[in-house]
């Protein structure tokens, strides 16, 4: 989905679309456009939270695009089966906020296009303006596909998602970014803390914006802080042997219409990009798809050339092929139809931190920052991406894992592979035992690559979690949990670790998405010991914190979306983040507002009083507020506090005072400075035009400081000693007494 | 080991509050708690919020003894329970000492689910000292808990003691430190 913070993403061109159904997702976010420009994208999004589910008639097939491919339009999107689609996601309405996440957890495993353009194509777009090339072109718009994306699971039956997006990742820097891998430990992580530093920088600037206001009533809302980190966080990861996510599933090779010898040119492309100096590492399986594309210059290039090329490359390439006309001058923002690209919602903390994204808060508009293409362009995009998807990628994946299903996994779930597995393991023989004889731990399966740490691509370790990494990011939730389950054992036999803790990872997060499971009891007990031993391997056996962070942190937010006794288990994650010094201050902080939007979540049972965690959830509020002022954001502290206000009103008396004084006396102290700090940060302009704007409630806050002098009309009631009335005994001790110092004897 | 004791009135408000510290093993019965001085209020921060789990766990234990029902593991603090017949709850904050300790590794591999800090130390696990949830501990504090109970309800039953009001008297102080000081 586009980013609603995005300021204003893709406009639907008011002459191409006749109610399509990119006008039904846009609607998602109602309050898109408010007038707040100043605010930071990020937190504009804090707002947008209770955003109503789109409506499921939004319809996939007719799209306002120009389409030059002559193939039939996507033959499957035509006769949507929105069977199942019902099932949709049970948890929608019941957890409003923890939707936001799990979609975002769920975008964050997107497949991967690696882009490969020839010079002439790069040479066409960054006249454009795009000084990135091809990639940078298409870059934004893989994020999202609009429209509804139908994938067919691997028992048969089909779901559409409105939300689906791959990630174009530019091909020369697949390999280079994964080679340079080992930089010292943590810098990843300090790059994380590093753009929510800026971040709250440039929140706290942009003076007098109203702080993300949390929902009062629907409490578990997510901070924009805390969607920024984990995004951060879980586009930090660049590829590695051990998952599959970051190795491309296909490849964009491109060509433009000004090349002399196109069809040479793609052959060449392909084989630099198969065998040249150029080629992907070792680990990295070299089966994924090839798309070719023809850019057509509309300006300077004839149309009718270009479709006798684009035929010659159907006949010689398949229909893996798209003609894609874009326009090759500039656009600029007095131009007609022009509209502003989109910003990239997954920036590694790299990217963020180099400025990619830094474009939006240029205040000149137009410059060279924020680039705009020709309305015509982004529909002829949007198109291509479209078509790359749904016609080429998602079947050629549906097929791989059909294929490997039947003939690895099926083969390991038989009878036979079962005996193969347990002789290996007891005996030290088994079929394939080049070096397994003699191994440590009696036979590991001799396909692991001691000295370099990966699985050859060839072997059924690596194709089986290929194969469960595919149905993960098809979001086939069982297939790939159960193949997850599979293979755990298969690492540690091999002591292959880092295998080993994501083969643990994934497979609980796999587990907590499967809707279908929600009802089935998912034990507890084990997801808790997968997320132990996932951690564990990550931390200490390959000391990869940037891993072990993710690992937690989805775990922490799978589990509260869960709800009931998941939720404290989530906190005690959430807790166990913290303890092992993961997170910088910053993060710290976030995860000590998890940890209360974890209690918070949790709702008494069945209409009764008890079962809920409202005094620890206020708890851990309060102590979040007191660091975010130790850190200087008082306005993050007072939200922090408020909202801790909110979750004591249920266990408190009517008059908000804390039955204990040491927790009154400080949260007092608290309250002032918090209200001090944010008056000072905003200039003290609260006190000028004092009631209109701010949003914080200080009135209600200054009310309740002499509430104190209320506790006293309290004393009068007369006590019942006679304890029959167990309910009946609301009277206070008196308080007239001068010292307050008992409990310090 | 440091104990914050309360009791708590029906209405949550404290009748009663005491610190000390362990006199086992060569204890001096001061209290030392991993707070600084400035933070005391976080021992009644966590007991308030363990009042949650006091009020979960109520229904579903059948005894006055709840045992151990709590633990906020950023202070490693354990929360043990009483309840009494007329709706007040004894509230017992125990504390293992901090211990620098190089050699442990995190606490990872250990039991999950109470939280292990990683920079506690738990020595030998035999005394109760250092093993804030293991049987001794619990029938120690069972011990202690019953005592104060029976001195408690002889308070409760003085004709100038109305309910609810703060126990202010020095006997049962003495009385509580004692036991403290006798099975803690």
């Amino acid at each position: 989905m586009t980013s609603p913070g995005d300021a204003t993403p893709v406009k639907p061109p008011p002459s191409f679309s006749p109610g399509s159904g990119r006008n039904a997702s846009k609607s998602r976010y109602p309050d898109e456009h408010e007038p707040t420009v100043s605010i930071d994208a990020e937190l504009a999004e804090a707002r947008s939270g209770s955003s109503p589910t789109p409506p499921l008639s939004a319809t996939t097939a007719e799209l306002p695009i120009r389409s030059a491919s002559p193939q039939s339009r996507s033959v499957r999107s035509s006769t949507p089966q929105l069977g199942r689609s019902s099932l949709g996601s049970p948890l929608e309405g019941r957890f409003g906020g923890s939707e936001d996440i799990r979609s975002l957890i769920i975008r964050a495993f997107s497949p991967t296009v690696a882009v490969y353009a020839s010079d002439d194509t790069d040479e066409l777009v960054r006249n454009k303006g795009f000084k990135g090339g091809f990639w940078e072109l298409i870059r934004p718009y893989g994020e999202t596909v609009p429209g509804k994306v139908i994938i067919r699971d691997s028992i048969g039956s089909s779901r559409a998602w409105e939300d689906y997006g791959v990630r174009f990742v530019d091909f020369k820097g697949l390999g280079r970014a994964a080679a340079g891998r080992d930089p010292e430990r943590g810098s990843r992580l300090a790059q994380i803390e590093e753009v929510l530093d800026q971040q709250l920088g440039s929140a706290e600037g942009s003076l007098g914006h109203p702080v993300p206001s949390k929902e009062v009533l629907g409490f578990p809302a997510t901070t924009p802080l805390t969607k920024l980190f984990l995004r951060q966080l879980l586009s930090a990861t660049p590829a590695a042997p051990h998952e599959t996510f970051g190795h491309p599933v296909a490849s964009v090779i491109a060509i433009s219409s000004r090349n002399e010898a196109p069809l040479e040119t793609l052959r060449q492309l392909y084989a630099e990009s198969t065998t040249g100096d150029k080629r992907l590492p070792d680990w990295v399986n070299q089966e994924y798809l090839r798309y070719y594309v023809l850019v057509h210059d509309e300006e300077r290039d004839d149309i009718t050339e270009s479709t006798k090329l684009y035929d010659q490359m159907k006949r010689h390439f398949g229909l893996h092929c798209h003609l894609l006309r874009l326009r090759s001058s500039q656009c600029v923002v007095t131009d007609d139809d022009s509209v502003q690209v989109p910003h990239c919602e997954w920036l590694s903390p790299q990217e963020h931190l180099s400025g990619v994204g830094e474009a939006e808060t240029l205040v000149d508009l137009g410059a060279d920052g924020t680039p705009y293409l020709f309305d015509s362009d982004v529909s002829a995009i949007q198109s291509f991406i479209r078509e790359l998807i749904v016609q080429s990628v998602i079947p050629f994946m549906e097929n791989r894992v059909a294929v490997w299903n039947d003939q690895v996994a099926s083969r390991r779930r038989g009878i036979s592979g079962r005996f193969m597995t347990i002789s290996r393991r007891w005996a030290g023989f088994g079929s394939s035992s080049k070096s397994g004889i003699g191994g440590p731990g009696g036979g590991n399966s001799g396909n692991y690559d001691t000295e370099q740490h990966f699985y050859l691509p060839d072997t059924p370790e690596a194709i089986l979690r290929k194969m469960a990494d595919f149905a993960f990011m098809l979001r086939d939730w069982k297939l790939a949990s159960s193949t997850y389950e599979m293979i755990r054992p298969d690492y540690q036999n091999d002591k292959a670790w880092k295998y080993h803790a994501g083969a643990h990872e994934m497979c609980v997060v796999s587990m907590l998405l499967n809707p279908l499971a929600m009802s089935s009891k998912i034990k507890l007990e084990d997801v808790d010991r997968m997320v132990e031993n996932g951690c564990y391997s990550y931390l200490t056996r390959c000391e990869d914190a940037t891993h072990a962070l993710r690992c937690l942190a989805l775990a922490v937010e799978l589990l509260k979306s869960r709800g009931g006794s998941a939720t404290e288990s989530a906190a005690k994650w959430a807790m166990r983040v913290m303890d092992f010094g993961l997170v910088g201050s910053i993060g710290h902080i976030l995860f000590m507002e998890r940890v209360a939007a974890c209690y918070a979540s949790k709702t008494p049972a069945g209409g009764a009083k008890w079962g809920a965690r409202r005094r620890k959830a206020g708890m851990w509020s309060i102590l979040a507020a007191e660091q975010w002022l130790k850190a200087g954001h008082p306005t993050l502290a007072s939200a922090c506090f408020e909202e801790a206000e909110h979750l004591y009103a249920d266990v408190l008396d009517a008059d908000g005072v804390f039955p204990m004084p040491e927790i009154q006396t400080f949260v007092d102290n608290l309250r002032h400075a918090v209200k001090v700090e944010y008056l000072q940060a905003r200039g003290f302009e609260a006190h000028a035009e004092p009631a209109a704007e701010d949003p914080l409630g200080t009135e209600e806050i200054s009310e309740k400081l002499d509430k104190r002098n209320h506790r006293r009309s309290l004393i009068g009631l007369p006590g019942q000693l006679n304890a029959g009335n167990l309910m009946n005994v609301g009277a206070r001790d008196p308080e007239d007494q001068p010292n307050d110092d008992f409990e310090r004897a | 080991m440091s104990y914050y004791f309360t009791i708590l009135s029906p209405t949550d408000t404290p009748i009663f509050n005491i610190a000390f510290g362990t006199s086992k093993g060569g204890g001096d019965g001061i209290a030392r708690f991993r707070f600084p001085d400035t933070a005391q209020y976080m021992n009644q921060f966590i007991i308030h919020s363990s009042l949650d789990i006091l009020e979960e766990a109520q229904w579903t234990n059948g005894g006055m003894y709840l045992k151990h029902i709590d633990t906020y593991p950023p202070a490693a603090a354990y929360i043990s329970a009483f309840l009494t017949p007329s709706g007040a709850r004894f509230l017992l904050l125990h504390q293992p000492p901090l211990v620098p300790n190089p050699a442990s590794s995190s606490g990872l591999g250990s039991s999950s689910l109470l939280g292990s800090s990683g920079n506690t130390v738990r020595g030998s696990s035999s005394t109760i000292a250092t093993n804030p949830t293991g049987p001794q501990t619990e029938e120690a504090v069972r011990q202690f808990m019953n005592e104060v109970y029976e001195s408690y309800v002889k308070t409760a039953m003085s004709p100038f003691y109305k309910q609810g009001m703060e126990i202010c008297s020095p006997v049962f102080r003495t009385r509580v430190t004692a036991a403290g000081k006798k099975w803690l």
